[in-house]
């Protein structure tokens, strides 16, 4: 017999249907609860995971070796020791605590890691945007950065299967982002604040 | 003071302290107007982010075929707007959220969401200037 720990309820990737979703030695599945495609993940590509504040209620974000993530939403703040075990004796890797922070200012460090954008207050991330979630960016002035979300032309809802949602995340909501801007202030040189166009 | 040189000192505020905080609306993962914490709670990839009223300079909607659009503009350097000695921020080396925009069927949402913020912005700077009458 193969132990599995599962969980009723778990969001995957911002879906809008829960689902159970089932942790074992040699990896990690997830399937909605009303059927359809199932989820599944090898334990050869979990390279981490972090567990934080979220919207349903605690996320498991995963990040994959191969530098994407996986966010798992809908967790109790209770389970964090079950799910702890889980990570470090399977798949070696610590469910490490990120609190985020909730202070309300805009200010703070834009900061690039392998899979995300992260956004931190006080050196707490405030909010993160995965790479494969932006569509395109530009220079939408000086010292101001335009971020774009991909499918802004659709209102699709999340699919599942190889890839959730990939790319949807920014459209899981009934509030669909489509853009952040970003100021980033002494990017310029003197020489280009002169003469240089914006 | 009466030469006018005095910096005013940057007042630090806080939305929340702790996550239990936040209103149970943010499960929906829609904006939420959180009146009582002087608070907006922004969805961005599926985390409820808060941005105090104070940061914010403004919000607008906007319609584009059957689509509507939220933009939240925030307070940041180089707007050109407010006496130097007041930014709302305490540093202005630091990287800034300048604006989030998102977008809905639900056109009549978005004005009353855009409503719902100048009215607290416009009660938040008018607490502030009674707070400054008060100090005069």
């Amino acid at each position: 017999m193969t132990a599995i720990e599962s969980f009723d309820n778990i969001y995957l990737d911002l879906s809008k249907e829960s689902g159970k979703s089932r942790f074992a030695e040699n990896g990690f599945g997830w399937k909605p609860a009303g059927g359809g495609e199932a989820y599944t993940l090898d334990s050869g590509e979990i390279g981490g995971a972090q567990w934080s504040r979220a919207a349903r209620g605690y996320e498991v974000k995963i990040l994959l070796r191969s530098s994407g993530v996986v966010q798992l939403d809908g967790f109790h703040q209770e389970d964090y020791e079950r799910l702890n075990k889980i990570f470090k004796n399977w798949y070696s890797v610590n469910l490490e605590n990120k609190e985020h922070s909730l202070r309300g200012w805009n200010w703070g460090k834009a900061e690039f890691s392998k899979a995300e954008l992260t956004f931190n207050v006080q050196n707490r991330p405030a909010f993160e945007i995965p790479y494969a979630e932006i569509s395109n960016t530009n220079l939408a002035g000086r010292n101001e950065i335009a971020v774009e979300f991909a499918g802004s032309d659709s209102g699709k809802s999340n699919g599942h299967g190889a890839t959730p949602g990939k790319g949807k995340k920014a459209l899981a909501g009934k509030d669909m982002l489509c853009e952040v801007r970003f100021y980033i202030p002494g990017t310029t040189t003197r020489k280009e604040a002169e003469g240089g166009e914006a | 003071d009466e030469n006018g040189v005095e910096v005013k000192k940057f007042k630090r505020f806080e939305s929340y302290k702790r996550d239990n905080q936040f209103p149970p609306k943010v499960k929906e993962m829609g904006i939420v107007i959180d009146q009582k914490n002087a608070t907006i709670v922004l969805p961005v990839m599926g985390r409820p982010v808060p941005f105090h009223i104070n940061t914010i300079k403004n919000a607008s909607k906007s319609d584009e075929g059957e689509w509507s659009y939220l933009r939240i503009n925030f307070l940041s350097p180089g707007q050109g707007v407010g006496r130097k000695d007041e930014q709302p921020f305490e540093d202005a080396s630091a990287h800034f959220v300048r604006s989030l925009t998102f977008k809905s069927t639900d056109g009549d949402r978005y004005a009353d969401i855009a409503n719902q913020i100048s009215n607290l912005k416009r009660d938040a700077v008018k607490k502030e200037q009674e707070k400054k009458d008060m100090e005069d």
